[in-house]
């Protein structure tokens, strides 16, 4: 038997769990290996899609979506991984799914300031939207993740949010007769793996795609009514350098507009009246000085839905978030140079939060999942 | 002896572990690290100490005060429920000058004060900053309140301590910062809202005051001796002048600033 339980099968997507989860993980694992054969860790089980890759459409101001090589988007692993969305067993004692925190409803966002995971566990950051989600070079406000597929299990294996471990995810979905077939379809076999259930929830969140906005209609798509002259003012004070400043990072390039350059910055958000971060975000990762604070830029697509704001979601309305920008951020050591930039009157506040409001866009309604199905385990 | 057998005579102490004169960075590891010596505050005698009071006055022309248009920020016309006057040149009745920083300048050098325990509040009220001119102290806390219903943006511009910025949103808690050197007077603005302007003047003793609308002042508690007394004014320039307090003395001293 060939044991594939090393760094590029189970223990790849650990790195999110606390040093508990991981002394857990070691105590309930590591015996077992001596004996019992571990699911999703025992053979070598392919995880990539059999089928024939599909194109995901991309509406209007977006980019094609990049795709992996090692997991083509299929018709069946986009529709493996919306159930798994969606699917609560993926959480300790079937409490939480992905859409618990990332509701279609709020445009796959959540209306909490902090999402509420396990029995009521609080993390320290606001799930973002996940639309468009599929074009950042790396995932998470810190950018742990390098791909959505390294992403997508993070929260599953994390105690303050959905609690779970490989096995228990792997046991839970087994229990359901459904899912063999389904996997059997996607993959090939009915081996259902922790690598399989990412990649499959990763093609399903390359499908989640927010464009076609009023801004796409106007500035793409030669509409020139489909903005109002007061977001067209919001929209050049947006990408003027002197005075909102906001494009440096929420970038607008020559053929679509992501409105994030998916680069970490400090923008003084959360920090204290010392000048020190309870979260250092991206210094977390990299322990550079530099990164102290900082935080990835998330994208501006259909952010007038996506409430509250900032990675600790600590602003509740557009309103206060450009009159936090106005202020010129929070002073600390390491805050980005671009928002020591930014100058608005308060003419050009309102203006630019008439200009947010056109972002968002006309997802077509078959992204938008029907409500979850209720499961019990 | 001559420069090279110094050396030697160096090097051979350091090898000998003879602490003293060459190698003091030794010694310094092998000994703990001076604590912080505790403050030594002065004690003020209340039998002796006195105080020192007075009046600002102004003469010259009395411009009249400008409106401030907050027009573009519906919520701060709301919370005035009128017009609102620009405040750098304040007079009251006979001639009054308020809002002048009345504050000891010489004549406490070598003795360290105890911070006041309590806050120095100032709050963005109205989308004013409330009181416009304040004293601290290096060392007490002051205490940053926004009581508006919008985002305000307190911004010190200090030359001497540490510049800082920070907004701070409707409902938010209270901020507390405390400055760490005297200074006189640092401004300070709201990035969001150009017409909101406060000056503090921080000072390493508590023998400090802001005259209201009557003109007047008062420091006590102040022990006997010779001071400068200065007066900061928001556009009226600064005046200084000399007193003598007596043990238990109550000295009197007016100011009389000039407009153009």
């Amino acid at each position: 038997m060939k044991l594939r339980f090393g760094q590029s099968t189970c223990a790849r997507n650990r790195q999110t769990r606390s040093k508990s989860r991981v002394l857990h993980f070691a105590a309930v694992v590591l015996p077992a290996l001596s004996g019992i054969v571990l699911p999703g860790c025992e053979r070598n089980v392919s995880s990539k899609p059999t089928g024939t890759p599909v194109t995901i459409a991309t509406p209007l101001g977006l980019p094609t979506v990049p795709i992996p090589v090692h997991n083509p988007v299929t018709a069946d692993a986009i529709a493996l991984g919306r159930k798994l969305f969606y699917d609560r067993r993926l959480s300790n004692q079937s409490t939480l799914s992905c859409a618990s925190c990332h509701l279609p409803s709020h445009d796959f966002s959540d209306p909490h300031r902090i999402s509420l995971g396990f029995h009521g566990a609080h993390g320290t950051r606001h799930a973002p939207t996940l639309f468009n989600a599929a074009y950042l070079p790396s995932q998470f406000w810190d950018g742990r993740a390098a791909s959505l597929e390294a992403q997508v299990i993070g929260p599953a294996f994390n105690p303050v949010e959905m609690d779970n471990t490989a096995q228990g995810v792997v046991a839970n979905l087994e229990k359901d007769p459904e899912y063999p077939a389904l996997f059997q379809k996607v993959f090939g076999t009915p081996d259902i793996t922790i690598e399989r259930v990412e990649n499959a929830i990763a093609s399903y969140e390359r499908t989640l795609l927010s464009g076609n906005s009023a801004f796409d209609r106007y500035e793409f798509g030669g509409e020139k009514t489909a903005l109002t002259a007061q977001q067209i003012r919001g929209l050049a004070i947006f990408r003027d350098p002197n005075r909102g400043n906001c494009a440096a990072c929420h970038t607008i390039n020559a053929h679509y507009a992501l409105f994030t350059d998916g680069k970490f910055h400090n923008i003084g958000e959360g920090v204290d009246d010392e000048g020190k971060f309870d979260d250092t975000g991206r210094f977390d990762r990299t322990h550079l000085a530099s990164d102290t604070g900082a935080f990835e830029t998330p994208t501006l697509r259909d952010i007038a839905e996506t409430g509250p704001y900032m990675h600790d979601g600590r602003l509740k309305t557009l309103d206060a978030v450009i009159q936090y920008y106005a202020g010129q951020g929070n002073s600390n050591p390491f805050l980005d140079k671009e928002i020591k930039k930014i100058h608005l009157s308060a003419q050009d506040r309102g203006d630019l939060v008439a200009f947010l409001k056109s972002l968002t866009g006309n997802t077509p309604l078959d992204e938008k999942p029907a409500p979850e199905r209720a499961v019990h385990p | 002896m001559k420069p090279h057998l110094k050396i030697v005579a160096c090097l051979t102490l350091t090898v000998s572990a003879a602490m003293s004169g060459c190698s003091k960075s030794s010694t310094r590891h092998a000994t703990m690290p001076p604590a912080a010596p505790a403050p030594n505050y002065f004690k003020v005698d209340p039998a002796t100490a006195g105080s020192v009071s007075g009046s600002i006055r102004y003469q010259g022309p009395r411009p009249a005060r400008k409106p401030v248009d907050m027009s573009n920020e519906p919520a701060c016309v709301d919370a005035n429920h009128g017009k609102v006057y620009e405040d750098s040149l304040v007079v009251g009745p006979h001639n009054a000058l308020a809002n002048a920083f009345v504050y000891i300048e010489k004549g406490l050098e070598g003795k360290t004060f105890a911070p006041a325990p309590s806050p120095v509040t100032i709050d963005q009220k109205g989308c004013w900053f409330r009181p416009h001119v304040l004293g601290v102290q290096t060392g007490q806390t002051l205490q940053i309140v926004n009581s508006d219903p919008v985002t305000h943006n307190i911004h010190p511009m200090p030359q001497v301590n540490r510049e800082w910025n920070h907004s701070q949103g409707s409902g938010d808690p209270p901020m507390n910062h405390r400055f760490t050197k005297a200074e006189v007077m640092i401004p300070i603005k709201c990035n969001i809202h150009g017409w909101m302007h406060a000056y503090v003047g921080v000072l390493d003793h508590p023998y400090f005051a802001v005259t209201g609308d009557d003109g007047k002042f008062t420091i006590s508690n102040l022990p006997p001796g010779t001071y400068t007394l200065a007066v900061w004014t928001q556009t009226l320039g600064d005046q200084q002048q000399t007193i003598t307090l007596a043990p238990r003395g109550s000295a009197r001293v007016d100011f009389t600033f000039h407009g153009k």
